[in-house]
């Protein structure tokens, strides 16, 4: 059994995106009833949410960007800059909470209080650019991590891998001449999914040449495709990067249950990657991973697919 | 869809009396692969491509001397021998449409533009149409693809613009596609969005029925 430490706060739910939105405040409030109830809770370690610093999301975004996506909350638009991208006046706040939730995580791991950590925020963020809101994400709360772990911690290489069904373009893009964080992504194929790119030929540049690694998924493909893909594309390159720190954009809308993609992810399939997570983390660093909640819209499966997560985080199952 | 904002306008030209020497250094120097010939006035009279320019060059299984002698003597000639003359031409009115088929038809990598005159006004290569059609398509915008079978009848489109339309979801292009059934389309709009679950709940209690785009695509080949 391991210390898990679980990131949640009720502010979270404050970020409200109007009622007729996928990415709505139940997705958190269903999980935590559901987690409540399945007698989990009591098992983690609960890490409280804190404000961020505007210092660590200026070390991944423009500030005219930040002050940009401030405006827009304090006027009250209900979009900022696409209609993807729902907002209400309190958003501006509360994504900076889960930024600062984030942290949190990371730090109590880095300070050994617990083994991983799992948190469950909104707005989620892989999608999130330099100076561009996308797809409901505003600040990238991972890429903000990474920074904040070689910055605060003295961590040299951090290992991004996501396996939300979307490709996380703003994480790859922020990193792309990077060969200090290392992003791999496992999504379904940019040919027919949201945004549009995580080819294979897609690289990483520069310096970062060969520090980016992608595994797209025909649709109507499932467990044993990302067995296979993850098996071949993701653990040998991790192992060779030799990462100090796992940090996972962990969302759940690859199940076949979620119509917010193609791909068909079982609920097995879904159990077999975060073994397969914790297990490369325990091999490369000494199991130091902290997960982030990205997307997954089926009510009524999300919060079983994240209990089953953190269970094999804890080393309950 | 005028290829009048797709051409390229800032023009490199020659005269007919260029030699091929010079319009080879000319054409490497400034990385083009068609060189329109013009007159004093601006009226076309040919096009060069690199090919033709291939085309002039002594084989290269000469003897060293020999093959530096015949391409002195080559590289003298005016390109107004080499060039094709009279090419076809197209009018800044045209669409991109028919320059796919021109370009398809007459198998060439550049249109010459003139206007009604005869005189040059852009050059159109394959590479600024494709980028036309990517543009059109909006492909270089995130989003995402769907695909629909329906029934080949009137006013099926509409039904699922407006529900599109009614999701304020911004429709960067729609493909209409044959179908393996002959009563069937396959209807691919690409929507500009991530927020696609609504969209597609609606489609489906109207009785459409999306499919998996790889489903279409296994269908399609042909049965052994
Ligand atoms: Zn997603």
């Amino acid at each position: 059994m391991k210390r898990t430490g679980f990131v949640y706060d009720d502010c979270y739910l404050r970020h409200d995106t109007g009622g007729y939105h996928p990415e709505c405040p139940e997705r958190l409030s269903a999980t935590i009833k559901w987690l409540e109830s399945s007698g989990l809770l009591p098992q983690l370690a609960r890490l409280p949410a804190v404000r961020a610093d505007q210092r660590w999301i200026e070390a991944v975004h423009n500030i005219h960007y930040i002050i940009r996506f401030e405006e827009a909350c304090n006027f009250g638009l209900s979009e900022f800059e696409h209609p993807d991208n729902a907002i209400c006046r309190e958003t501006y706040e509360v994504a900076y909470y889960a930024v600062g939730g984030v942290l949190q995580a990371l730090t109590a791991v880095m300070a050994g209080e617990v083994d991983n950590a799992f948190c469950a925020v909104r707005p989620p963020g892989h999608h999130a650019e330099v100076d561009k809101p996308m797809g409901f994400c505003y600040f990238n709360n991972v890429a903000i991590g990474a920074r904040y772990l070689q910055q605060k911690h003295g961590v040299g290489r951090v290992a991004i891998i996501d396996f939300d069904v979307h490709h996380g373009n703003g994480t790859q893009h922020i990193f792309d001449q990077d060969p200090t964080v290392f992003y791999y992504s496992i999504h379904e194929h940019p040919s027919f999914a949201y945004p549009g790119t995580g080819r294979e030929f897609e690289k990483g540049s520069g310096p970062g040449q060969g520090y980016t690694v992608n595994s797209p998924v025909l649709p109507g493909r499932g467990d044993e495709d990302y067995r296979r893909l993850m098996t071949q594309d993701m653990v040998p390159a991790v192992k060779r990067f030799d990462p100090e720190f796992i940090i996972v954009s962990a969302g759940f809308d690859a199940h076949v249950s979620d119509m917010m993609s193609g791909v068909n992810l079982s609920t097995d399939g879904y159990d077999f990657i975060t073994e397969m997570l914790v297990n490369l983390a325990e091999r490369c660093c000494g199991g130091r991973m902290v997960s982030v909640l990205e997307g997954g819209y089926n009510l009524d499966v999300l919060p079983l697919l994240i209990e089953n997560h953190l269970k094999i985080m804890a080393g309950l199952r | 869809m005028f290829i009048s904002d797709r051409m390229c306008r800032e023009l490199i030209t020659a005269g007919p009396d260029l030699t091929i020497g010079e319009a080879r250094a000319l054409m490497t120097e400034k990385g083009i692969r068609h060189l329109p010939v013009v007159d004093g006035d601006g009226k076309l009279l040919g096009i060069v491509s690199d090919r033709d320019l291939r085309d002039a060059m002594p084989s290269t299984l000469l003897k060293k001397a020999d093959y530096e002698q015949t391409l002195a003597r080559i590289s003298g000639h005016p390109i107004s021998e080499i060039m094709t003359g009279n090419p076809q031409t197209i009018y800044p009115y045209y669409t991109i449409q028919d320059c796919l088929l021109i370009i398809q038809k007459k198998k060439v990598g550049a249109l010459p533009v003139v206007d009604d005159n005869g005189r040059l006004q852009g050059i159109l290569s394959t590479r600024d149409l494709l980028k036309a059609f990517v543009n059109v398509m909006n492909i270089d915008e995130p989003g995402t693809l769907l695909c629909i079978v329906v029934e080949e009848q009137r006013g099926q489109l509409k039904k699922i613009v407006d529900i599109i339309t009614e999701e304020r979801i911004s429709l960067g292009s729609v493909l209409v596609s044959r179908h393996w059934d002959t009563e069937k389309r396959a209807i691919f709009p690409y929507l500009l969005t991530n927020n696609v679950i609504n969209v597609k709940k609606r489609l489906l209690e109207v009785g459409f029925k999306l499919i998996d785009p790889m489903q279409w695509h296994l269908e399609q080949l042909p049965k052994r």
